[in-house]
């Protein structure tokens, strides 16, 4: 194959200068009966990243594996995968730090496929519409901001950028698609705390929900798997607490809150 | 033109408008939280009194109907009895209720595991009645 | 034209069978990647559910007490011996994983102590370690 897009990434895996690494990638395609795995070998480099590894193979031995980047610093949350069964972010996911003669590569769980290493993120972004949170939101302009040199603190509203790892991780969502799932759940907390022109009793009562915050189990594989810093599983306790609380006052306490 | 396929979306969030008419969660959890704290406390002694105090590490006849003479114990056995079985057939639910059944189904099992409860704690307050009248 | 709108309405339904490869009402049993938490969790459901069906088996037990003194101390003395005893110690290890996990389960549920719940999850099993060793020297005690 000619040289491709991604050519200058390639330059990681050079050839007859990495170590041979196994790589069993999941292959289906529309119309399969079944999905398999299939076996390349690919010579990676110190800081060969499982991205490069998959693009190289993409490149120069199956130009037809189809799989999902953008920004190649785990800030856009498009390339997460599961890698020897563990949650990750293709695109800073080191080869080496794996420490494993054969890499397996799957994509999310949980998720309706589509082809190979990509997934529908439309199942994952409905559960966000579901607690009435706008995808799209705008993002506050902070005074502090506006600082220039000696700027002193910046805020972050929000870590989580949508990779889905979590919901991958979540063992009751494997189990129940009907369960919102630590993302939104997540969310909603977010806009508890802060509405920012949402009405945060209304999320409130949807996360009360059978399928809202009380499914969870306190596995915390969602905060384990999540490479943003978000903690979902700390969230949605968040959202317990103040749920039990309400409930507690409400019986025992006065009208007001 | 033909009609495009509702996407899977569309499927996930109408399943999740809220019920109504569904006593809240919340109850059921903090239940189970609190008959697991009691079972935790209770199971203990249980141990203890049946596995400790006896020499033999396990009461025979005459043992029992000495341990369920006094009325303090009985009442203890009796609410162990009581909020393990609450907190096991509650734990069995909230398992069940992983598989995704409908409202009614899932009603259904509520009421079955409710009888079922009664009649276990039914058959251990006959049970002790029995041991206790025994001459 | 006619083509692509085919093709679009199967990516809108991939076969569902090879979209949920480990799906299915026990997709939570799987073991695969598992931490220390989703262990947690896995086990907390297994040792609940076995501690359920030991209650059925106790109560069954138990009522060998209704028949009489000959009929209940036979049954001790199959109870003190070493392949029962063995039970025994499974049994008291599932009590004490179950309901020192669940002390965990019930603290975080709450929002509490939510920053150090792996700490807290880890002493806890350790306070059950201990906890294993004193019923198992008792039960050879015994035994």
């Amino acid at each position: 194959m000619s040289a491709a897009i991604d050519s200058h990434r390639d330059t990681h895996a050079t050839e007859g200068t990495g170590r041979p690494t196994r790589f069993r990638v999941f292959r289906y395609k529309q119309g399969d009966r079944a999905p398999h795995f299939d076996e390349f070998s690919v010579e990676v480099a110190e800081e060969t990243t499982v991205l490069d590894a998959l693009i190289s193979i993409r490149n120069r031995q199956d130009p037809t594996l189809i799989l999902r980047h953008s920004c190649y610093h785990a800030s856009c949350g498009t390339c997460g995968l599961r890698v020897n069964d563990q949650e990750v972010m293709a695109c800073v996911t080191k080869v080496a730090d794996l420490k494993s003669a054969v890499v397996k590569v799957e994509p999310i769980a949980n998720q309706t496929l589509v082809a190979d290493l990509v997934t529908d993120m439309v199942d994952f972004y409905a559960r966000f519409n579901a607690i009435g949170r706008s995808l799209i939101q705008n993002s506050d302009w902070l005074p502090e901001a506006g600082r220039p040199p000696g700027v002193e603190t910046y805020r972050r509203f929000e870590n989580c950028i949508e990779c889905g790892l979590c919901l991958s991780a979540c063992p009751i969502v494997a189990s129940d698609p009907r369960y919102l799932g630590p993302a939104a759940l997540a969310a909603a907390w977010r806009a508890i705390e802060e509405p920012r022109g949402l009405d945060p009793e209304a999320v409130l009562q949807l996360t009360d929900d059978a399928q809202g915050s009380w499914r969870c189990h306190a596995a915390f594989e969602c905060s384990e798997a999540c490479p943003a810093n978000v903690d979902p599983a700390g969230k949605i306790m968040l959202v317990r607490r103040r749920l039990a609380a309400d409930h507690l006052r409400s019986i025992f306490g006065g009208r007001h809150s | 033109m033909e009609e495009r396929q509702r996407p899977a979306g569309d499927r996930i969030a109408t399943t999740w408008t809220p019920s109504q008419e569904e006593a809240k969660p919340t109850w059921g959890w903090m239940l189970q939280a609190v008959t697991g704290m009691l079972v935790l406390v209770l199971v203990t002694l249980h141990m203890i009194a049946n596995h400790f105090v006896v020499k033999s590490g396990l009461r025979d006849f005459a043992d029992v109907v000495a341990y369920l003479s006094n009325p303090v114990v009985v009442a203890l056995e009796v609410l162990f009895l009581v909020v393990v079985t609450w907190h096991g057939l509650l734990g069995l639910r909230a398992v069940l209720f992983d598989f995704g059944f409908s409202r009614r189904t899932e009603s259904w099992i509520t009421r079955i595991l409710w009888v079922v409860g009664v009649a276990i704690v039914a058959y251990g307050l006959w049970l002790t009645w029995v041991i206790t009248s025994y001459h | 034209m006619s083509d692509q709108t085919a093709d679009r309405s199967r990516v809108e339904r991939p076969d569902e069978g090879a979209s949920r490869r480990r799906r299915g009402v026990i997709g939570w049993a799987d073991p695969r990647g598992r931490r220390l938490g989703g262990w947690a969790f896995i086990l907390n459901r297994l040792t609940g559910l076995g501690i359920l069906l030991y209650l059925f088996m106790h109560l069954v037990v138990l009522s060998l007490l209704a028949r009489g003194p000959s009929a209940w101390d036979g049954f001790v003395s199959i109870a003190l011996s070493p392949v029962f005893l063995s039970f025994d110690i499974v049994l008291i290890f599932g009590l004490l994983l179950h309901g020192l996990n669940g002390i965990r389960v019930t603290l975080v549920g709450f929002g509490l102590v939510v920053d150090r719940q792996k700490a807290i999850f880890v002493a806890l099993m350790v306070v059950g370690a201990l906890a294993l060793i004193v019923a198992a020297l008792r039960i050879i005690e015994v035994g």
